[in-house]
């Protein structure tokens, strides 16, 4: 990324906008994500509405940086590095805008939970833990952004490994238990909802932190064995 | 700076249109004295002459008798002068010229011959007469003849063919060059397909201007020494001459001749006030012979160049 | 960064600057080129104006040789018989007849349409007139104006259009089968839609003749060109392919100018 200005002092607005509006579109997805995971451990079911309702500003910041994002392709035929910037950043909010629908489900899950009276078990709070660490992946990764550092990113793809794993052991746990008490089933596959968007999440900021990589290094490591990424 | 309004905007152009108004006068009242000066000077050639435009006075040849005198000898004797001149001066400046722009290296010798070129245009007309005279009549053995008249006259025209040859040259553009180049043509190629044609109107605008000085020139032929009073024509290529012999077809570039301003200069010279009116006659005609030459320059000008865009 | 888009084979070499120094007089205009120019490719050279793109391309065909005071250092290497262009022993001539140059401007000559195509071949010497009424026929149909201009061959040729004149000016370079083609900015004096033809044109041509294209306008070279070099002051900063310097060029000085950062 180049320090210096575009010889269109316009066109350095236009990035300059762009690339805030994605910061603020990625920091009320955060808010979601972490209003879910208090109500959901909390039992605060009055908040689900809230974050609902978050999420229809999330969806008109996407559609309005995608249309910014079309509009500077066409006045300004970016190249290299700003060709980078625009093509990331809007595949950026579609990830960012999937993290807020994964948020959206954990709250409805949380109202089905409590609205039937049933506490989460004492293997849900293991969720808790992974919604954490995804929750930091996603801060992570839009640092990276705003920094356009590109180390970070890679430690936060990196990270969703561990994300995985521990997705995969709270769902052994949460299969033994409906196995040993099969009243709790319904409950159970309520938490692994839940645990499955959380475990989205991660992944969506493991994508936002690949386009990261793309936009400051120019490489696409997508769908590259781990070796290739570091 | 507040802006102006309207009323101070048109005082500023009307201010600014006085002296456009005013130049407009003063070139209309120069450009009405120079054209008075030619027309006055015409008219008073037609005017003293009027009684002499007879067909006899085009055919017949000079006598001591004002009334009978013509100019037959004369215009034939400019004419042939002129063809002899412009066979000579036309080659001769037209390969100069495109030597010097086209294949001349930019240095220090073709920068003097540059030079020399444009302060030979300025050299007065009868140092060429001289110079003709020890050259052409003596040293070549021409004599006082149409051959000697016309390379004298080539002489005093060529640069004027040069620059002008170079001028046409420069004016056609560098891309045309190097388009023709760029396919792989040698710089004689370029110059027989290209460059001579596209200056051609240039090249025969100088050329008839040449002519058209070189034909009203006096001093340098009388110097030569042509004759004032002829009355025979230059032998016709094959026709009989005198003791049974035929004419060679180069034999009148060895005729004794006169031409145009040598018999006006000689009627003029004359004590017998009618052959004033002979001169006003002659010099009209010649006057005529210059301007038809010229607007002949225009037309083949403006011919060419309608075919010449780029 | 591997995609089905970018060139698998390795390309063949058509032409090869080395250590390529150029001068005006005392003024030094290229700075030791080093360039591959690859074979039945489109390599486009640009810069902000006065980088030495136009410089270096002339002196493919020598057409520096045409001033005085001008001078080459270095090699262009000329493959397959490995000829140096600029070589003492080559005569500029024989390098003009193996390499074609399209101009800034349409340069038609003010004759017909038909003799400006012929030039080239009246140049070598060839009069036979079938010979010259095919070959100009198949290279004014290699530019892509043979339906606009069959009916007319005996117009003038500065009464076509301005893309009309440059397709015509392609037409000129083709007829003699040149092995490597110089477009110096075509398109600049024309309008977009012009410009697009030349630019199909030149997509077109890439399957016969190498090509080495001129241009300022930086849209026009990742469209047309499979290698691009960026060059400033005189020095050749950066060669790739087009695909790799339009998304992630190596230099900064690359970055600036493609992004619009310079100045």
């Amino acid at each position: 990324m180049s320090e210096n200005n575009h010889l269109s002092s316009q066109f350095d607005d236009d990035l300059s906008r762009l690339r805030s509006h994605v910061l603020q579109m990625g920091g009320l997805v955060e808010t979601q994500i972490s209003a879910a995971i208090e109500a959901y451990s909390r039992g605060e079911v009055a908040s689900v509405k809230h974050i609902v309702e978050t999420d229809r500003k999330v969806n008109d910041l996407e559609v309005a940086i995608d249309d910014d994002c079309a509009h500077i392709i066409a006045k300004r035929q970016p190249a290299a590095s700003d060709l980078r910037m625009v093509f990331g950043i809007s595949k950026i909010v579609t990830d960012l805008e999937r993290a807020g629908d994964e948020a959206k489900k954990i709250a409805k899950g949380v109202r089905r939970i409590y609205e039937a009276g049933q506490m989460p078990s004492q293997y849900g709070i293991g969720v808790r833990h992974i919604a954490e660490a995804a929750l930091a992946m996603l801060r992570q990764s839009l640092d990276a952004f705003a920094r356009l550092d590109s180390p970070l990113a890679i430690k936060v793809i990196q990270a969703d490994v561990d994300v995985d794993v521990e997705f995969k052991s709270i769902m052994r746990q949460l299969i033994t238990h409906m196995m040993e008490d099969p009243r709790t089933i319904t409950t159970s596959i309520d938490i692994i909802w839940i645990a499955r968007a959380v475990e989205r999440i991660g992944d969506h900021a493991k994508n936002i932190s690949e386009h990261v990589v793309f936009i400051v290094d120019g490489r696409d490591i997508r769908h590259q064995p781990k070796e290739n990424k570091a | 700076m507040k802006p102006l309004t309207t009323e101070e905007i048109r005082a500023v152009i009307a201010k600014g249109k006085f002296y456009d108004n005013l130049f407009k006068a003063v070139g209309v009242f120069c450009l009405a004295f120079a054209l008075l000066v030619i027309v006055a000077l015409i008219a008073d050639m037609v005017i003293k002459g009027s009684e002499r435009f007879t067909l006899d006075f085009f055919f017949n040849f000079a006598s001591r008798r004002a009334t009978e005198a013509g100019i037959l000898s004369a215009w034939v004797g400019s004419l042939l002068v002129m063809l002899v001149t412009a066979m000579a001066a036309v080659p001769l400046g037209v390969a100069a010229g495109l030597y010097l722009e086209e294949y001349a290296k930019r240095n220090l010798l073709t920068n003097i011959i540059e030079v020399n070129i444009t302060n030979l245009a300025a050299v007065p007309s009868i140092v060429y007469g001289l110079l003709a005279l020890g050259i052409f009549v003596y040293q070549f053995g021409f004599g006082q003849s149409i051959l000697s008249a016309g390379l004298t006259l080539a002489l005093l025209i060529l640069p004027i063919i040069i620059v002008s040859t170079r001028e046409a040259i420069r004016a056609i553009p560098a891309m045309i060059r190097e388009g023709s180049m760029a396919v792989g043509a040698t710089r004689w190629q370029t110059c027989r397909f290209h460059i001579i044609p596209y200056a051609m109107p240039g090249i025969l605008t100088g050329v008839i201007i040449g002519l058209a000085r070189a034909i009203g020139e006096t001093a340098p032929i009388i110097t030569i020494g042509a004759l004032t009073f002829i009355a025979f024509l230059p032998p016709v290529p094959f026709s009989a001459a005198d003791a049974g012999t035929t004419a060679g077809l180069f034999d009148w570039l060895l005729s004794p001749f006169t031409v145009m301003p040598i018999q006006i200069f000689n009627w003029t010279s004359r004590p017998d006030p009618a052959f004033e009116v002979n001169a006003a006659a002659a010099g009209f005609v010649l006057m005529v012979m210059v301007l038809s030459m010229n607007a002949v320059a225009i037309y083949l000008r403006y011919q060419m160049r309608k075919k010449i865009k780029w | 960064m591997e995609s089905p888009m970018q060139i698998q084979e390795t390309p063949t070499l058509k032409a090869e600057a080395r250590n390529l120094n150029f001068f005006y007089g005392e003024n030094k205009a290229l700075r030791n080129i080093n360039m591959p120019i690859y074979d039945k490719k489109v390599t486009a050279l640009i810069g902000p104006s006065g980088c030495g793109k136009s410089t270096y391309l002339r002196s493919f065909n020598r057409m520096h040789d045409l001033y005085p005071g001008n001078r080459y250092e270095g090699e262009i290497r000329f493959f397959p018989d490995n000829t140096n262009l600029l070589g003492a022993d080559v005569d500029p001539i024989e390098v003009r007849m193996r390499i074609g140059m399209v101009f800034q401007k349409p340069n038609p000559f003010p004759k017909t349409i038909f003799e400006n195509v012929a030039y080239g071949l009246r140049v070598r010497g060839e009069t036979n007139k079938r010979v010259l009424e095919d070959k100009v026929e198949h290279a004014l149909k290699g530019a892509a104006i043979w339906e606009e201009v069959k009916d007319r061959l005996p117009e003038q040729a500065p009464n076509l259009s301005g893309g009309q004149q440059q397709r015509l000016c392609i037409a000129r370079a083709l007829a003699t089968d040149p092995e490597l083609l110089l477009f110096d900015e075509p398109t600049s004096a024309l309008d977009p839609i012009a410009t697009g033809a030349i630019e199909e044109l030149i997509h077109e041509l890439k399957k016969r003749v190498t090509i080495l294209i001129v241009t300022h306008n930086m849209q026009q070279a990742a469209r047309v060109s499979d290698y691009t070099a960026y060059m400033y002051l005189g020095e050749m900063i950066e060669f790739g392919k087009t695909d790799e310097i339009f998304i992630k060029p190596q230099d900064k000085r690359t970055e600036d100018y493609i992004t619009g950062r310079m100045g």
